[in-house]
């Protein structure tokens, strides 16, 4: 595996809400795109290494005080493909675990491309 | 390496129709079922998956055929993990288990095995089949393992653990005689918690899901204290029982509480004659799917030590489901690794030394 800048797509060809999952010098990797912002997390989930980025972007119940139902953060959560965990996409942080995060990587838009840095 | 639970996804229910016998193919096209056309019959759980219970990275059964079903089994478990033998366990149809009409259960039941057995052993060398029957018809189930039961490609009988009582009860004895008549273990798979079936939680029904799956092992417990209490094992010497998901750590505990409440009362069940936990180490296997998980596995380690799992457990993935143990990653002694991820099932299932295009692997 190797590191580098690997340009992933044109900023206008992943449109909010959408993903790519592709292999970035060996290494597979998400990138997302949450209402206007690149997100890249790396496809294998810290909990049992399944594949994280292909499972659902959703949101979440909040945590409360008042036990009632409370939806929060759609579109900023990746839930993995195999045991549900579920990440901030922004993050990678789980919110399952303190202890666990998932591999992000930095991502810029440079004269309209998405690139990722690994 | 030996996978012993592994789900072999329909299209849709309707796949059966051309299995099933034609007052019961009139029901299943006619008749009412528990959601959109291809649903299979049966009475749904009061709890429902948030989420679904499958892996999202496999196709959903209505995205695909059969072939494709197979191929993505194929190539996310059979050839990823070098796996010798698969031993299919169906999706719903152990749930035949929930309905009422005992006779519609057992034709879908003999519908499915007969498309198990045309669609999905010939596809490869790997795969075992098991025969599924309708526990709340004991009969029908006899007739169903002597009509199919020596199939080369199936390996057991299956049933849910839900049930309307526990397994060694005299009623299912025509089932249990077919079972050692043809010298097939007898499985019951996590499943089968609706409809006519006992609530599986004797203190009333949980709420949520996590809740209720967490739960479901005490079905599995109580098939364990009466197929021992009932002295099957003393009629049927051959015949083995395999529990499917439904946990494993609870075992020793389960065990001891029987040893010494045996011990005790032992003038109840005057046929047995030897120890609960005897019975259970010479004829109960377990799956290991799925395996409980503490901070430090150690801890987890001692109690399978406790209960013989280098000789009781069998490795099972769930593959495609949502709970599925990748057999790379779960935590199990190494000196064990040959015997639960192969030898053990191996000998079970009396499987040849190797077998398709496959390795001899350990895991």
């Amino acid at each position: 595996m190797s590191g580098g800048r690997f340009r992933v797509c044109e900023a206008n060809e992943l449109a909010p809400g959408q993903r790519l999952v592709v292999d970035l010098g060996g290494r597979s990797v998400g990138v997302f795109n949450v209402e206007g912002s690149f997100y890249a997390l790396h496809n294998r989930c810290p909990h049992r290494g399944g594949a994280l980025c292909l499972g659902p972007v959703t949101g979440v119940t909040r945590s409360t005080d008042d036990f009632e139902y409370v939806y929060a953060d759609e579109g900023r959560i990746l839930r993995c493909a195999w045991h549900g965990w579920e990440f901030e996409i922004e993050t990678g942080r789980s919110l399952a675990d303190p202890k666990l995060k998932a591999k992000t990587f930095p991502v810029t838009v440079e004269d309209g491309e998405v690139i990722v840095h690994i | 390496m030996i996978d012993c639970d592994v789900h072999n996804q329909w299209p849709s229910a309707e796949a059966l129709l051309p299995y099933l016998e034609p007052p019961f193919r009139d029901y299943l096209v006619r008749g009412e079922i528990p959601g959109p056309p291809g649903s299979f019959p049966h009475g749904h759980r009061p709890w429902l998956h948030p989420e679904g219970f499958k892996r999202s990275d496999v196709p959903a059964p209505e995205d695909g055929t059969t072939e494709d079903h197979y191929d993505a089994l194929r190539a996310q478990l059979l050839d990823r993990y070098q796996v010798d033998y698969a031993i299919l366990t169906g999706e719903e149809a152990i749930e035949v288990s929930t309905l009422a009409n005992a006779r519609y259960a057992s034709a879908l039941a003999r519908a499915y095995n007969d498309w198990m057995i045309d669609e999905w052993l010939p596809r490869d060398g790997r795969l075992r089949g098991s025969l599924v029957v309708a526990p709340q018809d004991p009969r029908g189930a006899a007739k169903e393992i002597r009509r199919v039961g020596d199939h080369p490609g199936v390996v057991q009988v299956l049933m849910s653990t839900g049930s309307e009582r526990p397994y060694g009860d005299p009623f299912y004895d025509p089932l249990w005689e077919a079972a050692a008549e043809l010298e097939l273990p007898v499985a019951a798979h996590l499943g089968g918690q609706g409809g006519i079936n006992a609530n599986p939680t004797g203190c009333g029904p949980p709420t949520f899901f996590w809740e209720a799956h967490a739960l479901f092992s005490e079905t599995g417990m109580g098939h364990v204290a009466s197929v021992i209490a009932h002295g099957i094992f003393e009629r049927f010497p051959n015949v083995r029982f395999v529990l499917i998901e439904c946990g494993v750590a609870w075992l020793p505990a389960l065990l001891w509480r029987l040893d010494a409440d045996y011990k005790a009362l032992r003038k109840e069940t005057p046929w047995l004659t030897r120890l609960p936990s005897e019975y259970a180490r010479e004829h109960i296997r377990l799956t290991t799917q799925p395996l409980e998980q503490p901070q430090n596995k150690r801890h987890l380690w001692a109690v399978l030590e406790a209960m013989s799992g280098g000789e009781v457990l069998l490795f099972a993935s769930d593959y495609p489901h949502w709970d599925f143990d990748d057999p790379t990653t779960i935590q199990l002694p190494e000196t064990w690794e040959g015997d639960v991820f192969d030898g053990n099932a191996r000998d079970l299932y009396r499987l040849p030394a190797a077998a398709g295009t496959a390795s001899a692997g350990e895991g």
